[in-house]
């Protein structure tokens, strides 16, 4: 019979995160210099905005992660607590500062986007607003995990945290809907997008780049975070670091 | 004997929603009465800072009337954050929280009671106080009763979210401060549909949609956020 | 246009150095734990 939760022992996940984090720094490298290619070799210039739209391929790929970390660091907050395991809420825990590095990526790109093509480095137009909100969502959540002696209480706290955080992300997401305001509504959508093709598969490798990135910094983080709070214990203890 | 000896020695076996709910808002509204600095407290500051900005800004009836509905919103906002921690701090420390655990009535009951409470204690002031002050921003009164209904609305979903941040903070280190980190940013979207509630009346447009949205929010809140709160005082007490 | 990729290249820029930033601290990070599991093993080794 297959044990499904083999790997949910920090012991037994440590080596295969060990193994697996290098294959997803690799595709993430791989795939950047191919979507930096098509980006800038391949898309041709735009014609209102000239050459500064090539922000787009850090931009968009940035928000997208910015959003989605969130939401996989929330679903392992949700699974930490139905479950009480720790595994899932380390995970959660070394999700947290790439999510927030992509958020705070998604803000500067988009002000510097802004500045030449709006004429203004920031607005307070509502998909800006609620990224900025969800960069702070992740400030709070690593605060809050960090604010305990005992760290499963920090676990358990910023897990609830992030679940309640959640609400924000429909509220990125349709805000462009929602409000007629200054930033773009959504060109790519499942239906298909009104954009030239190379600059939509340039933003696609770089998303995937970035989605194989943030797998691989995870992983490794937890690696981290795992010896941390498991150094107590005589696996930790028999490891051998060359 | 104290107020929760009193009414433990009047609790059935089996508990209910309604009975909790009542019991806890009674008590508390108890407490609030004989302690009233606390709702003074927030309606000075909310006064106080409302009156900084004309005074920081420059007392044009026009950029007032403008910024009116804003600034209202934010000090409302902040004296409602300023009176989260008396909601569970005091029972925290003294030992009543837990003892109110042990309760045969749902948690979710006495927990709503305790939010309700701790409303009209704080968030019912500033509703009523709201008007007054939009006064001395020269606002319209379609604007002021926009305003009002807007923060009506709003401000029991303040009370809500900041009672779970209260309940998650509970005991941890950084207390104020890691509080306003939490909160503040969960305040946002009330504050934007609130604001816009009375600038859409203020500009001659309909509060309808603002007032909907915030409707909308004050019935997930209501329904989502009390087992939040329960789980996060239990994480708290463990 | 020149103009134009000055904020391209901070853009850029910003995004590799948040990269770069991220992969130290991860090392920082990683560096710290082993440090913190020799203390232990030093410890025991003790007892």
């Amino acid at each position: 019979m297959i044990n499904w939760f083999y790997f949910a022992s920090p012991a037994t996940f440590y080596r295969l995160a060990g193994w697996m984090a290098p294959w997803f720094f690799a595709a993430a490298a791989i795939l950047a210099v191919a979507g930096l290619y098509v980006g800038f070799a391949v898309a041709p210039t735009d014609a209102q905005q000239g050459e500064v739209y090539r922000v787009i391929f850090i931009h968009v790929p940035a928000s997208w992660m910015s959003m989605f970390i969130y939401f996989v660091m929330a679903c392992y907050g949700g699974v930490s607590l139905t479950f009480n395991t720790r595994l899932a809420a380390m995970m959660a825990r070394a999700l947290a500062p790439t999510g927030a590095m992509f958020t705070f990526v998604a803000l500067w790109t988009g002000s510097f986007w802004g500045r030449p093509t709006w004429g203004t480095y920031w607005v307070w137009d509502a998909r800006i607003t609620s990224e900025l909100v969800l960069l702070f969502l992740y400030f709070g959540f690593i605060a809050l995990a960090n604010a305990f002696e005992d760290p499963r209480r920090g676990d358990r706290a910023s897990a609830l945290l992030a679940l309640i955080g959640v609400v924000n992300l429909p509220i990125i997401y349709f805000s462009v809907l929602w409000w007629n305001t200054l930033h773009q509504g959504s060109t790519v959508s499942f239906k298909g997008t009104s954009m030239h093709v190379a600059m939509l598969w340039g933003m696609l490798l770089m998303a995937l780049s970035f989605w194989m990135y943030s797998v691989g910094a995870s992983l490794t983080r937890v690696r981290a975070i795992i010896l941390e709070r498991e150094r107590r214990t005589h696996w930790a203890r028999e490891l051998q670091f060359t | 004997m104290s107020a929760t000896a009193i009414a433990a020695a009047s609790v059935p076996a089996t508990g209910s929603f309604a009975t909790g709910f009542a019991w806890a808002l009674r008590r508390d509204l108890t407490l609030a009465w004989r302690h009233p600095g606390e709702t003074i407290l927030v309606v000075a500051f909310f006064v106080l800072v409302a009156s900084l900005f004309p005074l920081g800004i420059g007392a044009e009836p026009q950029l007032l009337a403008r910024i009116g509905p804003g600034v209202i919103w934010v000090c409302a906002l902040l004296a409602a954050f300023l009176s989260l921690p008396s909601l569970l701090a005091g029972d925290y420390a003294d030992g009543s929280l837990e003892q109110m655990t042990l309760s045969p009535h749902p948690m979710s009951g006495w927990i709503c009671g305790k939010v309700a409470a701790h409303w009209v204690a704080s968030g019912l002031p500033l509703t009523m106080l709201a008007p007054l002050i939009g006064l001395q921003y020269g606002l319209s009164p379609d604007t002021l009763l926009a305003l009002c209904a807007a923060l009506a609305i709003g401000t029991p979903v303040l009370s809500l979210l900041g009672a779970a941040c209260t309940a998650l903070t509970l005991g941890a280190r950084g207390g104020g401060m890691l509080l306003a980190l939490l909160a503040l940013p969960l305040f946002v979207p009330i504050l934007v549909f609130g604001a816009g509630a009375a600038e859409a009346q203020a500009t001659g447009l309909s509060p309808s949609p603002h007032l909907s949205i915030l409707g909308a929010g004050l019935i997930l809140a209501a329904v989502g956020l009390p087992p939040a709160i329960c789980t996060a005082i239990r994480i708290a007490l463990d | 246009m020149s103009d134009h990729l000055f904020y391209l290249a901070m853009s850029y820029a910003a995004a590799a150095i948040a990269v770069a930033a991220e992969i130290v601290g991860l090392w920082l990070r990683r560096a710290r734990a082993l440090r913190g599991i020799e203390e232990e093993r030093d410890l025991e080794a003790q007892d």
